[in-house]
């Protein structure tokens, strides 16, 4: 039997009297793309930071391909690659310098120039001072470093971060042909388009926990989220639109209908109703989106004070 | 393994830094001016001339020493770059070895490069003195040590750049600019208790007198150039004593900065 990629158990960390983490129970399998989801101050920083030994737990234990984190940690970082979150470069020495380092460390016969050419380094940039690096540059040295020495598990931290429209769909791609080489892939992102991308499984933590822990399919499914149709009207129904079957949080305003009809044919039967009342002008349907699941799974758990946690949809990438 | 590329990366990453190189060629001119001016102005054998430069260089080079260690954790820990050594093999052990190794190696090169210069301006001035070259750079090369090593001890339990300068200059203040000061408040305060009568100098007040590196590199060099034993009967009076304390400011503080950093959250 294979180790697990990632296996944690009760891993919990407090700072000062505010739990960051708590009681995380992870378990990421050999060979599969995980997307640690959550809004910005959810834990998945402080997650990761236990997984690489940054910062020791307050309890619980963790081990990535069988070696526990902090204890086997040597033997253990020969065989990952990690984008840290926030991480930084050596400003004197140049993008090559760099992955020759890396290479040095996990003792491995990597050839330098080729990593680079797969994140799309020119050899020119390569020998170029690091301090000289845009923020997609260094995104992408930071990732040939982060590929010496073929990891069993590669663990990304905002890995999307700086990196443009292009950069991100090139970034997909490397996972997705490091996934095929047989690496487990870990990353994290508070964008849910991008996890949905890429990621077998993905997990969404708020508030230091998980929320949810599944396939993107089962987790969709697990919200009876339906369609939002709004019908623009050119006057206000005369009657009543009453009770109808799988439409729920029936809206009239100024000049529209709006119904969220769980069922297909529902959308009919709510806008055949609307039409015997009055003229429909207008039909838009939204389909529960993605970002409206994130958003139900990070603000409805257990309290009011995370509206704000409902970041989503790119607006900070 | 991971220690030696660290101290190689460090001394190739420090080694490109210009500030560096204006701090060692500073370091150079500095003692060798000092040593001709001195050599041409004042008529005194070579040997007193060596003490004397001496007396000055202990004030000035650990400033230098201090400023070349201090950043060596906390630079990594600011740029994020500490995050991105840690991510790969070498422990915080290689690291911060490594760094102390590199460190010490950039402090030593230019220490020696301003003893031999130095050393090259009394020679020929004054056409004697050679003998006392190799004392000269071995003891200002321990207290060097030992304050890159106290430099790195400090950035290694501090969080930030800023914290570790401040730590690095009240350490500058109390051990070498105040320490003078602090020990008459001491000699003074053991009087007026009693513990001493007026003008005696009991064992602890005179380790006291030694105990910061400059202090003691300076007596166990004016001891070598006066023709003292490395094993006097008196431990005061003898090579060994200030040598010993000079290891120990080498070993210490680097031991407790290693205590600190080996648990300290790196977020």
């Amino acid at each position: 039997m294979t180790e697990p990629a990632i296996d944690t158990e009760g891993l919990t960390k407090r700072f000062g009297g505010v739990k960051a983490v708590d009681g995380l129970d992870l378990t990421v399998e050999s060979g599969e793309i995980f997307g640690f989801l959550g809004p910005n101050g959810a834990g998945k920083s402080t997650t990761i930071n236990m997984l690489l030994d940054f910062v020791s737990p307050t309890a619980g234990t963790a081990s990535m391909l069988g070696l526990d984190v902090s204890a086997e940690r040597k033997q253990l970082h020969r065989r990952i690659g990690v984008v840290p979150e926030n991480y930084g470069l050596y400003e004197r020495l140049s993008g090559r310098r760099h992955v020759e380092l890396a290479v040095e460390f996990k003792n491995t016969d990597d050839n330098p120039d080729e990593l680079l050419e797969r994140v799309g380094l020119s050899p020119d940039d390569a020998g170029r001072p690091a301090g000289e690096y845009s923020t997609g540059m260094s995104q992408r040295l930071a990732l040939a470093v982060a590929l010496v020495g073929s990891p069993e598990l590669l663990i990304l931290d905002e890995p999307t971060s700086g990196l443009d429209p292009n950069g991100a769909r090139e970034l997909r791609e490397l996972i997705q042909a490091e996934n095929e080489r047989g690496a487990a892939v870990f990353f994290s992102s508070h964008i849910l388009e991008q996890v949905e991308a890429v990621a077998d499984r993905i997990g969404i933590i708020d508030d230091g926990r998980f929320v949810a822990t599944d396939s993107i399919e089962q987790l969709r499914e697990g919200l009876d989220g339906g369609a939002r149709v709004t019908l623009q009207v050119g006057r206000e129904p005369e009657a009543q639109l009453g009770d109808l079957p799988n439409v729920r949080d029936i809206e009239v305003t100024d000049g529209a209908v709006c119904g969220t009809c769980l069922e297909p044919d529902a959308k009919l039967t709510f806008i055949d109703r609307v039409r015997e009342t009055t003229t429909v002008t207008d039909v838009r349907i939204e389909e529960s989106s993605l970002e409206d699941m994130f958003a139900s799974y990070t603000t409805d758990t257990e309290n009011d004070e995370h509206t704000e946690a409902a970041v989503i949809g790119g607006a900070e990438a | 393994m991971s220690v030696r590329t660290v101290a190689r990366k460090d001394l190739a990453d420090a080694g490109r830094s210009k500030a560096l190189w204006a701090v060692s060629l500073a370091v150079v001119l500095f003692t060798a001016g000092i040593t001709a001016a001195a050599a041409t102005t004042v008529d005194e054998p070579a040997s007193v001339l060596f003490g004397q430069v001496f007396q000055i260089t202990v004030v000035a080079l650990p400033i230098i020493a201090l400023f070349v260690a201090k950043g060596a954790i906390t630079g990594e820990r600011e740029s994020g770059s500490l995050r991105v050594l840690l991510s790969l093999p070498p422990s915080r052990r290689d690291i911060l070895f490594g760094k102390l190794i590199g460190r010490t190696a950039l402090m030593l090169v230019a220490t020696v490069i301003g003893a031999v210069a130095t050393g090259v301006v009394i020679v020929t001035l004054l056409g004697d003195g050679l003998a006392l070259l190799v004392p000269f750079m071995f003891f200002l090369g321990l207290m060097g040590m030992a304050f890159v090593g106290i430099g790195v001890g400090i950035s290694a339990v501090s969080a930030s750049d800023g914290r570790a300068t401040a730590l690095t200059v009240g350490a500058y203040l109390v051990l070498v600019a105040l320490w003078n000061l602090i020990l008459r408040v001491i000699q003074a305060g053991a009087v007026e208790f009693g513990l001493v009568e007026s003008g005696s100098q009991p064992a602890w007040l005179q380790f006291i007198g030694i105990f910061p590196p400059s202090r003691a590199a300076s007596t166990a060099f004016q001891t070598v150039a006066s023709g003292g034993q490395i094993f006097a009967a008196d431990p005061f009076a003898s090579v060994w004593f200030p040598t010993l304390i000079l290891l120990v400011w080498i070993v210490v503080p680097v031991l407790g900065g290693y205590l600190r950093f080996r648990s300290a959250d790196i977020s």
